[in-house]
């Protein structure tokens, strides 16, 4: 039986960052979590590496800068950021720029990441 | 191990991040759009066997979509066998 | 064990939101407990009190209702996603000057506390998306 002992979630992002509503939803899960002292690592998979596109710059869509909601994660202790190896290339995404430090990992690695976890979140 | 659950078809980008993922001691349950992946001969299919997981198709779904007859080999499963994965496979990834 | 469940899937597109309550319905069946049911995103508007569905169509919104009613199931809508989506107890129709409310009384708007607070205490937690 589940006691409140410490469960460990990973948040697994497979959206980009304007097209549709969830990755500011799975963003607010991610610093709701931290704020609740409740420990969250998050993997950025497929399209999901799109939210790390540097320089984003929604002003004029009216919308959330997803870039700087990010860049802020490290203030809430999220420090374990895992991206998708594969899509970040086929992406050319320049990890150096991107809002937030991150581990690349190839899919043999990330499916031995996610078995590690108790609770998968996948938005 | 994963169970993981598709709801979305061959063609979207949520199989091809699963096929991505899914390795052999995982599970696959196939539910909505998902169900078309179990079709037999086709390549989505080929691709999903070649993980080496268990795959599973959400029985109503299959029904649902005229697939039943169709599919390629997973075990049909109603929504109580569905639960009785979950409780096998303490962490489960939705794709959709 | 102790089961929670994420939904995302709108009740009025595709099958998802139907296809939770079902699960949920065989979990308890199956001797299990829920914690506490979340819906975030469009999932939210399964808690609509305003919906009309066929007659000769199946009504999503009927089957969550049915199941807090029989189970004292906790079905909790996001504050965040249900404001955009109208779904509006009678709190935040007067915060925010909405007709309202819009949705059934069984269902609980509240933040994503409530999500974290079903991981902590949960075995399982599964999620329903698309």
């Amino acid at each position: 039986m589940a006691h409140s002992g410490k469960k460990t979630i990973l948040l697994v992002l497979r959206h980009s960052p304007y097209g549709s509503s969830l990755a500011k939803a799975s963003v607010d899960v991610a610093l709701a979590t931290a704020a609740f002292s409740q420990a969250i690592d998050l993997l950025f998979l497929g399209d999901g590496v799109l939210q790390l596109i540097p320089d984003q710059d929604s002003r004029a869509l009216g919308m959330k800068n997803v870039g700087r909601q990010l860049a802020s994660l490290p203030l809430y202790d999220i420090n374990h950021v895992y991206v998708d190896a594969e899509a970040v290339m086929r992406y050319s995404v320049d990890l150096s720029q991107a809002p937030v430090d991150t581990r690349a990992l190839d899919k043999e690695q990330i499916h031995r990441l996610m078995v590690g976890y108790d609770h998968l979140l996948g938005l | 191990m994963i169970l993981h659950t598709l709801n979305a078809s061959p063609s979207s980008a949520a199989f091809a991040d699963c096929i991505g993922v899914v390795r052999s001691g995982d599970a696959v349950v196939l539910l909505g759009d998902g169900v078309y992946v179990a079709l037999a001969g086709t390549k989505a299919w080929g691709e999903m066997l070649a993980r080496g997981a268990q795959v599973y198709l959400l029985g109503c779904d299959a029904l649902a979509a005229g697939v039943a007859e169709f599919a390629g080999g997973p075990t049909f499963i109603d929504m109580d066998g569905f639960v009785a994965l979950t409780e096998r496979y303490p962490r489960q990834q939705a794709w959709y | 064990m102790i089961y929670s469940l994420l939904v995302l899937s709108s009740p009025v597109s595709g099958h998802g939101s139907r296809t939770a309550a079902e699960f949920a319905q065989c979990v308890l069946a199956r001797g299990h407990s829920i914690r506490r049911v979340f819906f975030l995103d469009a999932g939210t508007l399964a808690s609509s009190g305003t919906s009309v569905f066929a007659q000769d169509e199946s009504d999503p919104v009927h089957l969550w209702v049915a199941l807090a009613e029989q189970h004292a199931l906790e079905l909790v809508i996001c504050i965040s996603s249900a404001l955009k989506y109208g779904m509006l107890d009678q709190a935040e129709a007067n915060r925010h000057g909405r007709p309202g409310p819009t949705i059934n009384p069984v269902f609980a708007v509240a933040g994503l506390g409530q999500l974290v607070d079903a991981c902590a205490h949960s075995d399982r937690l599964i999620t329903f998306g698309g």
